[in-house]
């Protein structure tokens, strides 16, 4: 995956959190994943459909997704209800948008899907053959982690449904 | 709204690609219209839609229904579920969205699919907060593969996806 993807959802991350929430980030280092991702706590998954294909996903350690929710309502909330969790698919949401635009004036035009929520630790969820670079930030109210899994859309809008089930690797077609 | 005219496109795609694809009839269980969160499958394919039409799509079914759909789709055995066997499970659910979203748009909403995204682990459970979503059971003999349909027509000028949390996805 390219970096010039990359930049713009760091960039992005930083700057809705420093706004948002008033947080510092660090950025830690950067790792190539392949494997299915292990969630923590608390996910928040969006896709991106158009120049740039692929999968997004922000994964929040409950104490960071408590404290960046109450940051954003400006109460103190003790735990993730209904309107925390909005919160927080919302945060995600501000983030990719912003990143997105970020992409368009870079020349790759791309739209995003509404935020899904998993919350729960140990599920795994799998980009398949889209290896996913993680971007894990570090501040002092938790662990959140920037996935993602790009790429160049090789197909464009309804074409994708005439494809057909590709030859899966290893098997020999006869 | 969830809206179930969104719905037929769907169980048609389903039908016509099970089919096709893996030799099996389909047939149509009774469809619900849910709010609460419920028990998933141990499998979730999730896809996304963006354009006239928007929000989730996801695909749920049993770790052995998956193993014996990509044993026949590829023509092998399958014991386990591999890698293969994931990317083929997810690559049904991208035909079957796909092929839905051509009907849809030729009812004239045109949409955009995502890559597919599959999700695994024991006792998840799904739910649309307060986002009603379209439950249609979709019957094979090889098992049965639930559709959830989280889907709404997009408001007009409205921005992608803003405000708008269809899926929210719970382990236990």
């Amino acid at each position: 995956m390219k970096v010039q993807y990359l930049i713009p959802f760091v960039e992005a991350a930083y700057e809705v959190l420093k706004a948002e929430v008033n947080i510092p980030m660090q950025r830690g280092d950067l790792s190539l994943d392949k494997g299915a991702y292990l969630t923590d706590d608390m996910t928040v998954i969006i896709s991106l459909v158009g120049d740039i294909e692929g999968i997004v996903f922000f994964g929040f350690s409950n104490e960071a997704a408590l404290s960046i929710a109450s940051s954003m309502l400006g109460e103190s909330l003790m735990e993730m209800n209904g309107l925390a969790q909005s919160g927080i698919a919302e945060l995600g949401n501000v983030i990719t948008g912003r990143a997105s635009v970020k992409l368009s004036k870079s020349g790759f035009q791309s739209t995003i899907s509404p935020p899904t929520m998993l919350m729960g630790k140990g599920a795994t969820i799998s980009t398949l053959d889209f290896p996913r670079v993680v971007v894990p930030l570090t501040s002092n109210i938790g662990k959140i982690s920037i996935h993602l899994a790009l790429r160049e859309a090789t197909r464009q809008g309804a074409n994708a449904a005439l494809l057909k089930v590709p030859a899966a690797p290893g098997i020999k077609q006869t | 709204m969830a809206n179930v005219k969104f719905m037929n496109p769907f169980v048609e795609a389903a039908a016509e690609v099970l089919e096709k694809e893996v030799s099996v009839t389909t047939e149509r269980g009774a469809l619900s219209l849910q709010k609460s969160s419920m028990t998933s499958d141990e499998i979730t394919v999730l896809l996304s839609l963006v354009g006239q039409v928007q929000g989730v799509v996801l695909y749920g079914l049993s770790r052995a229904t998956g193993i014996k759909l990509v044993s026949k789709m590829l023509g092998q055995e399958f014991t386990d579920f591999d890698n293969l066997a994931q990317s083929g499970v997810a690559e049904l659910g991208n035909v079957i969205t796909g092929r839905a979203t051509v009907k849809l748009s030729k009812e004239g909403f045109s949409s955009e699919i995502s890559p597919p995204t599959l999700i695994q682990g024991e006792g998840i459970t799904i739910s649309t907060l307060d986002f009603p979503r379209v439950v249609v059971p979709l019957k094979t003999e090889l098992g049965e593969i639930t559709v959830h349909l989280a889907l709404r027509e997009t408001p007009p000028g409205s921005d992608s996806g803003r405000n708008f949390v269809p899926v929210s996805i719970q382990l236990k």
